[in-house]
């Protein structure tokens, strides 16, 4: 019987809940939601790993300043004499942890074809697992093929940033019968569902697009919560932080932590369709 | 709403999205990872002939269905691109699981890199690479690694070079059968 997020500290056996956090299209605030949502996972009291798997490595140029010269992610798929331990970056938050993209994601960008590290990719999870993390985010890149698809394989569950907006709107059938797909290859994949961003209440087409997406889709599909464009996200970004960090930032920050509370709800709800033991 | 609706059909959106929620089998959940564990039983001859019941209930495969062409067509000399390749392959794992009930379908280039995987289990494709090298032409192998479970190891000729097919099959193969999934592969990887 898997385990609710609850249970996941007081476990004899330590088990990690992987998120995909991933999207069809890019420029979708999919960087801005992970740091965000692993904070408040962290604050939270859950040791967080936040993972940049993202080739252009944002996670790392946000929060770290030294990541063109880390190892990250990307190495270790690349090369399994590199331990996990190597890659893993601690934040001021002792609950908070990174993995940078590292120096072999521009080699992979676009190279890998689905399914070719999958292994790695599982190993690299079952590392984490054994790494005493309760929750491990993984910041995706765009689309759903290559090292996406593989880490969509693996992951417990997946998270969806879809952009307030007609065109993106567009992009959700191929999205949805990616995921179908893929959960063939990983049955125990939890699909929690789409997170609106970057809304822009004073703009008809954005409001008009959040609303048409909320009558498509079924309502347990959609993240109550939403992210609204906000110039926060950029100051935030600027200094390398996470935006509740900033003292104007505790409204954006209420609302990931809005967000946190469904996604843990969620989990325990699903607990019967679901396990977060990595592959 | 019609910026969003006249493009795309809000009750197809609307059952991918269901299907999504919909629970999966717990058969599917509780299936175990095959590997080598206590249950490995070890290698079973090439030409492990089927038993009479298998025999019995051997029927011709179904045929494989189409495989869109691509366009523009592949040359003999340049590489298809991975996403035509993930797509065919996709096809031609489907149809192994519905006619052989194969599972962890995995295939390698001819430099032994993975370029298709449902299951991640990097110790069958090692011994996959070294099998395959090992026996250079000399057809298919076959590994009993539990005592229902095959792990059934196909090299095929392609126009890039020799490709490796390996699945997991409840049973093992009878020789015409393997001849019909090698051609299909073939076909798959080189398709005209």
């Amino acid at each position: 019987m898997p385990l609710p997020i609850a249970s996941v500290k007081n476990s004899s056996k330590r088990r990690v809940i992987s998120i995909a956090i991933s999207s069809q299209k890019g420029g979708v605030g999919k960087t801005t939601l992970s740091i965000n949502l692993a904070h408040a996972f962290a604050r939270n009291g859950l040791n967080t790993l936040l993972v940049d798997a993202d080739p252009q490595g944002s996670v790392g140029l946000s929060l770290t300043r030294q990541s063109r010269q880390l190892p990250g992610f990307y190495d270790f798929l690349a090369d399994p004499s590199i331990p996990v331990e190597r890659l893993i970056v601690p934040t001021r938050l002792e609950t908070f942890s990174l993995v940078p993209a590292g120096q072999a994601s521009e080699y992979e960008a676009g190279n890998g074809s689905s399914g070719s590290h999958l292994a790695r990719v599982r190993s690299f999870l079952r590392s984490v697992a054994a790494r005493h993390y309760d929750i491990c985010l993984i910041d995706t890149a765009a689309g759903l093929f290559g090292v996406t698809n593989d880490i969509i394989a693996s992951s417990s569950a997946i998270m969806i940033p879809q952009q307030a907006e007609p065109l993106g709107i567009r992009s959700v059938p191929k999205l949805l019968e990616g995921l179908n797909r893929l959960r063939i290859i990983n049955p125990r994949l939890n699909v929690l569902g789409v997170c609106l961003t970057m809304i822009q209440h004073d703009l008809a087409e954005s409001t008009e697009a959040a609303s048409a997406l909320r009558q498509l889709l079924p309502e347990a599909m959609l993240f109550q919560a939403s992210i609204p464009r906000d110039e926060v996200f950029i100051r935030a970004s600027t200094k390398g932080l996470p935006v509740g960090v900033l003292e104007e930032g505790k409204d954006a920050e209420a609302v990931f932590d809005s967000l946190r509370a469904e996604i843990q709800a969620k989990l325990e709800i699903s607990r019967t369709t679901a396990t977060y033991l990595p592959h | 709403m019609d910026s969003i609706n006249q493009w795309l059909d809000p009750s197809e959106v609307r059952h991918l999205a269901e299907r999504l929620l919909r629970p999966v089998s717990p058969a599917r959940l509780s299936s175990t990872h095959p590997g080598f564990d206590s249950s490995f039983v070890g290698f079973t001859p090439n030409d492990a002939k089927p038993t009479e019941q298998q025999l019995v209930t051997s029927t011709a495969p179904a045929p494989l269905p189409p495989i869109a062409s691509p366009s523009p067509s592949f040359s003999a000399t340049a590489a298809p691109s991975p996403s035509r390749v993930q797509e065919r392959m996709e096809i031609f794992r489907n149809w192994l699981s519905e006619n052989f009930q194969a599972t962890e379908v995995f295939l390698l280039d001819h430099e032994g890199k993975v370029i298709f995987d449902e299951g991640g289990h990097g110790r069958f494709h090692f011994m996959a690479r070294n099998l395959a090298l090992a026996s250079q032409g000399s057809g298919n192998i076959r590994i009993k690694i539990g005592p229902a479970t095959m792990l059934e190891i196909i090299p095929c000729e392609a126009p890039h070079g020799r490709i490796v097919l390996g699945a997991l099959f409840p049973t093992a193969l009878p020789a015409d059968h393997i001849d019909t999934i090698t051609e299909l592969l073939a076909q798959t990887a080189a398709p005209a």
